[in-house]
C-alpha cells in the first residue's frame, strides 16, 4: 500500500510548498511575483496570517472609489495595488493566504482560463472542507451556504497562471468601514449587508487544522516539497522589480482631493 | 507547384478558421475527424464542464463544443466581418472564460508598427478576478491599436489590426487599392492604416460609403468620433440637414412630410445602442423591486395641511446657531411618523412568509430613500423613538453626505423597519412605491405645495398641501390600520404641539 501510494505520488507533477507565518503581506506578494513571472516551478505559499492591517487592492483599484481615503490618511493603513486582479480587501493576522503558482500544463487538463482555475482550486478545498459547513465555491468566491470566507485573484500569462486566496479566519468588522461598498457585488450577495454576507472561518475548524488539511489535500494533486523562504535579501541582489507596491500618502492625498473636487448631483431627500 | 498552392489555400482556411478563436497560447486539442488533421486549432471552449455554464448574452453564443463554435462563427460571419479589411486582419479580444463578456485593458506591449512573432504578449486584460495576458496567434506586424489602458473591451470586438505574412489575400487586396471605384470597394477596402477608429465608427461611415482615412478625427490621438463621420457626411452632402424652409413643406401631404422628415432625420438622430451592466445599488434594486413585486401592495392616499409644519421649520431656522445644521421638513415628518407608529405598531413591522409570523419591531429604524448617482438607496435612522428631532436632523445630513460620498456602511443601510421616499424633493405630487421588504409599509410623500382651500364659510384660502401615498402589504395590513395610522400621523402633522404632548 506504501509502495502504491510512493509510486502514484513519484507520477505527480512537483510543486514547492513555502509556509510562513505572520509575513507582511508586501512582502508575500512580490514573493509571489517573483515566482510567477521568473521561475519555472510550480509554487505553493501559505501565509499563516500578516501582521498590521493592510489594504490590498487589485491590479486596476481606484482608491477614490474603493477606500474611504481620510480615515486611511488619519490612521495611516498601507494600501497596496497587487498584481492580480480582483477586489479590495484588509487582511490582518487573521487572514490567511493560500496561493498557488503554476506552469500551464502543471494540471492535466486544465484550461488556464479564470474560470477553470477557479473550479479547480475548489476542488481542493472540497476535500480540505469535507464533512465541514456547506462549502461551495459561490462565482469567484469560497463559501459555507451563501456566507463568504473565502476571495479569490488571478493573473494567467502564456505559460503560468497564478491563483491566490485570502481567507477570512476572523476579522475586525471595524476594519471593514475603511472600505466602501464596491459598485460591483456578486449576484449571490443579494443585497445583504456586508455582515451577513461573510463569515469566520475559525467557526468551523482549528487554524492549523485547516492549514494542514490544505497542504494534505494539495499533496494528492502534486508532490509537494517544502522550501525555506530567507525574507531579509540583499537589497542589490535583487533584480526582479514587482509591479506590486505600496500606494504613497501623496498618491492616496491627491485621490482625496479629485474626490473632493467632483460636482455633487445627488438628490437628497430633504425638502 | 500544386503542393504550394494547396498548403497556402490550407494556410488561408486554417488562419482564417483560427481568426475565431482567441489568442491565448494554449496546448492543441485533438483535432476533430470532420476537420484534416493538419490545421491546428486553438480553442479555449474545449475545457471542463463548468465552461458549459454561460451567464452573458454574449457567452451564452459560445459553447464548449468548439466545432460548434466553428459552424456557427463561420455561418454568421458577424463576429468577423470583413476579416480582411483592407489587407488588415481584425485581431479580436477573445472569450476568457464563460460569463465574461467584457474585459479592462491594463496595457499594451507592443505599439503600433511593431513586429510581433507568434505566441508574443500583445497585452494585459483583466475580466472580473482575473489579470491575463493575451498573445498573439500570429507574426506579424501590428497596424492600429484600437484601444487604450482603462477601456471595457467587449469579447469579440477588435483590439487591434496587424498584417500577417503569408497571406495571398493581403496581397490581391492592396494591389486592387489604387483602382477602387465602387463604393462597396471604398467601404469594404478603404485604407485605415493609421486610422484609429472604433467599429462601430467604421460601420457607420461605411455606411455612407465614406472613406475613413478622409475625415478628420477629434478624439484622443486623433481618433475618429462618430460625429467626425457625421459632420464629414454633412460637409460632402451625403447626408441633407434637416430641411429649414417650413413653408415649402406645407405643399406635401401628411405621409410624405412624415417620410421626408424620417428620411431626414433618421440619419441624423441615429444614435447606436449602448449596453450599461447593472452593478452595486442598481443592481440590488432589481433583486429587491423583483421580490417586492410579487407582494400584494394596496395604496392608501391622503393630502395633509402643512402648514404648521412650515411654521416650525420656519422657526428651527430662525432660532438656529450652528451653522452645520440645516433644518427641513423632513424632520418633523420622520419624528411624527414615529410617534404614529408607537400607537400603531403593525406599520413597524416585518413579515415572515415562511413562518407565517408579523414581527412588531420595537425601533423605529426608518428608512430614508435617497437618489445617488450610483443608484437608489436606503439608509436607516437607527430608533427614531429615542432621538429628538434635532438628532434627526444631524443623523439625516450624515447619511446624506455618506450617500453623495458613496460610503455607507453596512451598518447605516441595513435594519430598516418601515421606509419614507420623499419623491418631491426632486418633484411630483406622489409616487406608488413598492415595499422595501420584509417591511410591510412604505410611504412616498410629494411635494409641498400651495393649493386652493373653501372654508366653511365659503371663502377661499392658500394653504401648504403635501400629498402621501402609503404602500402597504395587503397580507398583513388592511386599509382600516392603513387609515387610522395615517390620520393619526395627519394629526401630527397638522397640529404639531401635539407631539409635545406625546412625547416622552
Amino acid at each position: 500500500m506504501a509502495t502504491l501510494f510512493e509510486t502514484r505520488k513519484l507520477g505527480l507533477p512537483l510543486m514547492n510548498l513555502i509556509r510562513l507565518e505572520g509575513l507582511p503581506i508586501l512582502k508575500q506578494l512580490h514573493l509571489e511575483e517573483e515566482l510567477f513571472r521568473t521561475s519555472k516551478d510550480n509554487w505553493c505559499i501559505i501565509n499563516d496570517g500578516t501582521d498590521d492591517p493592510t489594504i490590498v487592492m487589485g491590479i486596476s483599484g481606484k482608491p477614490a472609489e474603493l477606500l474611504d481615503i481620510q480615515p486611511v490618511l488619519h490612521d495611516e493603513i498601507p494600501v497596496i495595488r497587487r498584481f492580480t486582479g480582483g477586489g479590495t480587501v484588509i487582511v490582518d493576522p487573521g487572514t490567511i493566504f493560500a496561493t498557488f503558482i503554476c506552469n500551464k500544463e502543471a494540471v492535466p487538463g486544465l484550461q488556464p482560463y479564470p474560470r477553470p482555475i477557479m473550479s479547480w482550486s475548489s476542488l481542493i478545498y472540497e476535500q480540505v472542507f469535507q464533512g465541514i459547513g456547506n462549502f461551495r465555491l459561490c462565482e469567484n468566491d469560497y463559501a459555507f451556504g451563501d456566507r463568504k470566507f473565502g476571495g479569490n485573484a488571478q493573473s494567467i500569462t502564456k505559460r503560468r497562471w497564478i491563483h491566490h486566496t485570502s481567507f477570512l479566519w476572523d476579522y475586525d468588522a471595524r476594519n471593514m468601514s475603511y472600505l466602501r461598498l464596491p459598485k460591483r457585488a456578486p449576484e449571490y450577495r443579494m443585497a445583504r449587508d456586508h455582515m451577513e454576507f461573510i463569515c469566520r472561518l475559525k467557526d468551523y475548524l482549528p487554524r492549523s487544522t485547516f492549514i494542514n488539511k490544505t497542504v494534505e489535500a494539495l499533496g494528492t494533486h502534486f508532490s509537494l516539497e517544502s522550501v525555506v523562504y530567507e525574507a531579509d535579501k540583499d537589497p542589490s541582489a535583487i533584480k526582479f522589480m514587482p509591479t506590486t507596491r505600496q500606494l504613497t500618502r501623496e498618491e492616496l492625498e491627491e485621490a482625496l482631493s479629485a474626490t473632493d473636487l467632483e460636482n455633487c448631483s445627488a438628490q437628497f431627500a430633504s425638502l | 507547384m500544386i503542393t504550394r498552392r494547396s498548403f497556402q489555400e490550407r494556410q488561408l482556411v486554417s488562419a482564417a478558421r483560427r481568426l475565431l478563436f482567441p489568442q491565448f497560447s494554449l496546448a492543441p486539442v485533438p483535432p476533430s475527424s470532420e476537420f484534416p488533421a493538419a490545421l491546428q486549432f486553438y480553442s479555449p471552449l474545449s475545457c471542463s464542464p463548468s465552461a458549459t455554464e454561460t451567464l452573458s448574452s454574449i457567452g451564452s453564443r459560445v459553447r464548449s463544443n468548439y466545432q460548434y463554435t466553428l459552424m456557427r462563427f463561420w455561418s454568421s460571419g458577424n463576429a468577423l466581418e470583413d476579416p480582411f479589411c483592407g489587407g488588415l486582419i481584425d485581431v479580436p479580444l477573445a472569450q476568457t472564460g464563460e460569463g465574461i463578456a467584457e474585459c479592462e485593458l491594463l496595457k499594451w506591449y507592443v505599439k503600433e508598427g511593431d513586429q510581433v512573432e507568434e505566441f508574443q504578449p500583445l497585452c494585459e486584460v483583466q475580466s472580473d478576478k482575473a489579470t491575463i495576458e493575451i498573445t498573439s496567434r500570429y507574426k506579424g506586424k501590428v497596424i492600429q491599436i484600437l484601444h487604450a489602458p482603462s477601456d471595457i473591451v467587449k469579447v469579440g470586438e477588435t483590439l487591434l489590426k496587424m498584417t500577417v505574412k503569408g497571406f495571398q489575400l493581403e496581397q490581391d487586396v492592396h494591389d486592387g487599392l489604387e483602382s477602387i471605384n465602387s463604393p462597396s470597394s471604398v467601404t469594404s477596402k478603404s485604407r485605415n492604416c493609421g486610422i484609429l477608429s472604433t467599429p462601430a465608427v467604421r460601420n457607420l461611415a461605411r455606411e455612407y460609403a465614406i472613406d475613413i482615412a478622409n475625415v478628420h478625427g477629434t478624439g484622443k490621438d486623433g481618433r475618429v468620433l462618430k460625429e467626425d463621420v457625421l459632420k464629414y457626411a454633412l460637409e460632402k452632402g451625403i447626408l441633407e440637414r434637416p430641411p429649414l424652409d417650413v413653408a415649402g413643406m406645407q405643399h406635401h401631404n401628411l405621409e410624405g412630410l412624415n417620410n421626408q422628415q424620417s428620411e431626414t432625420a433618421k440619419p441624423e438622430y441615429q444614435l447606436n445602442d449602448e449596453t450599461i451592466p447593472l452593478r452595486g445599488y442598481k443592481r440590488a434594486m432589481v433583486k429587491s423591486m423583483s421580490m417586492a413585486a410579487t407582494v400584494p401592495h394596496f395604496y392608501y392616499v391622503d393630502e395633509m395641511n402643512c402648514d404648521a409644519l412650515v411654521k416650525f421649520k420656519t422657526a428651527f431656522q430662525q432660532s438656529n446657531s450652528d451653522p452645520n445644521v440645516k433644518h427641513t421638513f423632513l424632520p418633523l415628518l420622520i419624528k411624527s411618523l414615529s410617534m404614529a407608529l408607537s400607537k400603531y405598531p403593525m406599520m413597524n413591522s416585518c413579515f415572515n412568509e415562511k413562518s407565517m409570523e408579523v414581527i412588531l419591531k420595537g425601533s423605529h429604524n426608518i428608512g430614508i430613500a435617497m437618489a445617488t448617482p450610483n443608484g437608489l438607496v436606503v439608509p436607516t435612522i437607527k430608533n427614531v423613538q429615542s432621538l429628538s428631532i434635532l438628532e434627526i436632523t444631524k443623523e439625516l445630513m450624515r447619511l446624506q453626505k455618506s450617500a453623495l460620498d458613496n460610503k455607507l456602511t453596512p451598518d447605516d443601510i441595513s435594519g430598516g423597519t418601515i421606509t419614507l421616499s420623499n419623491i418631491g424633493a426632486i418633484g411630483g405630487k406622489s409616487g406608488s412605491p413598492l415595499l422595501n421588504l420584509p417591511e410591510v409599509s412604505i410611504i412616498a410623500i410629494g411635494r409641498i405645495q400651495k393649493a386652493t382651500q373653501i372654508s366653511e364659510d365659503g371663502n377661499a384660502y392658500a394653504v401648504s398641501i403635501m400629498t402621501v401615498n402609503i404602500g402597504a402589504d395587503h397580507r398583513v395590513l388592511d386599509g382600516a390600520t392603513v387609515a387610522t395610522f395615517c390620520n393619526q400621523w395627519k394629526q401630527y402633522i397638522e397640529k404639531p404641539e401635539l407631539l409635545m404632548l406625546h412625547m416622552k
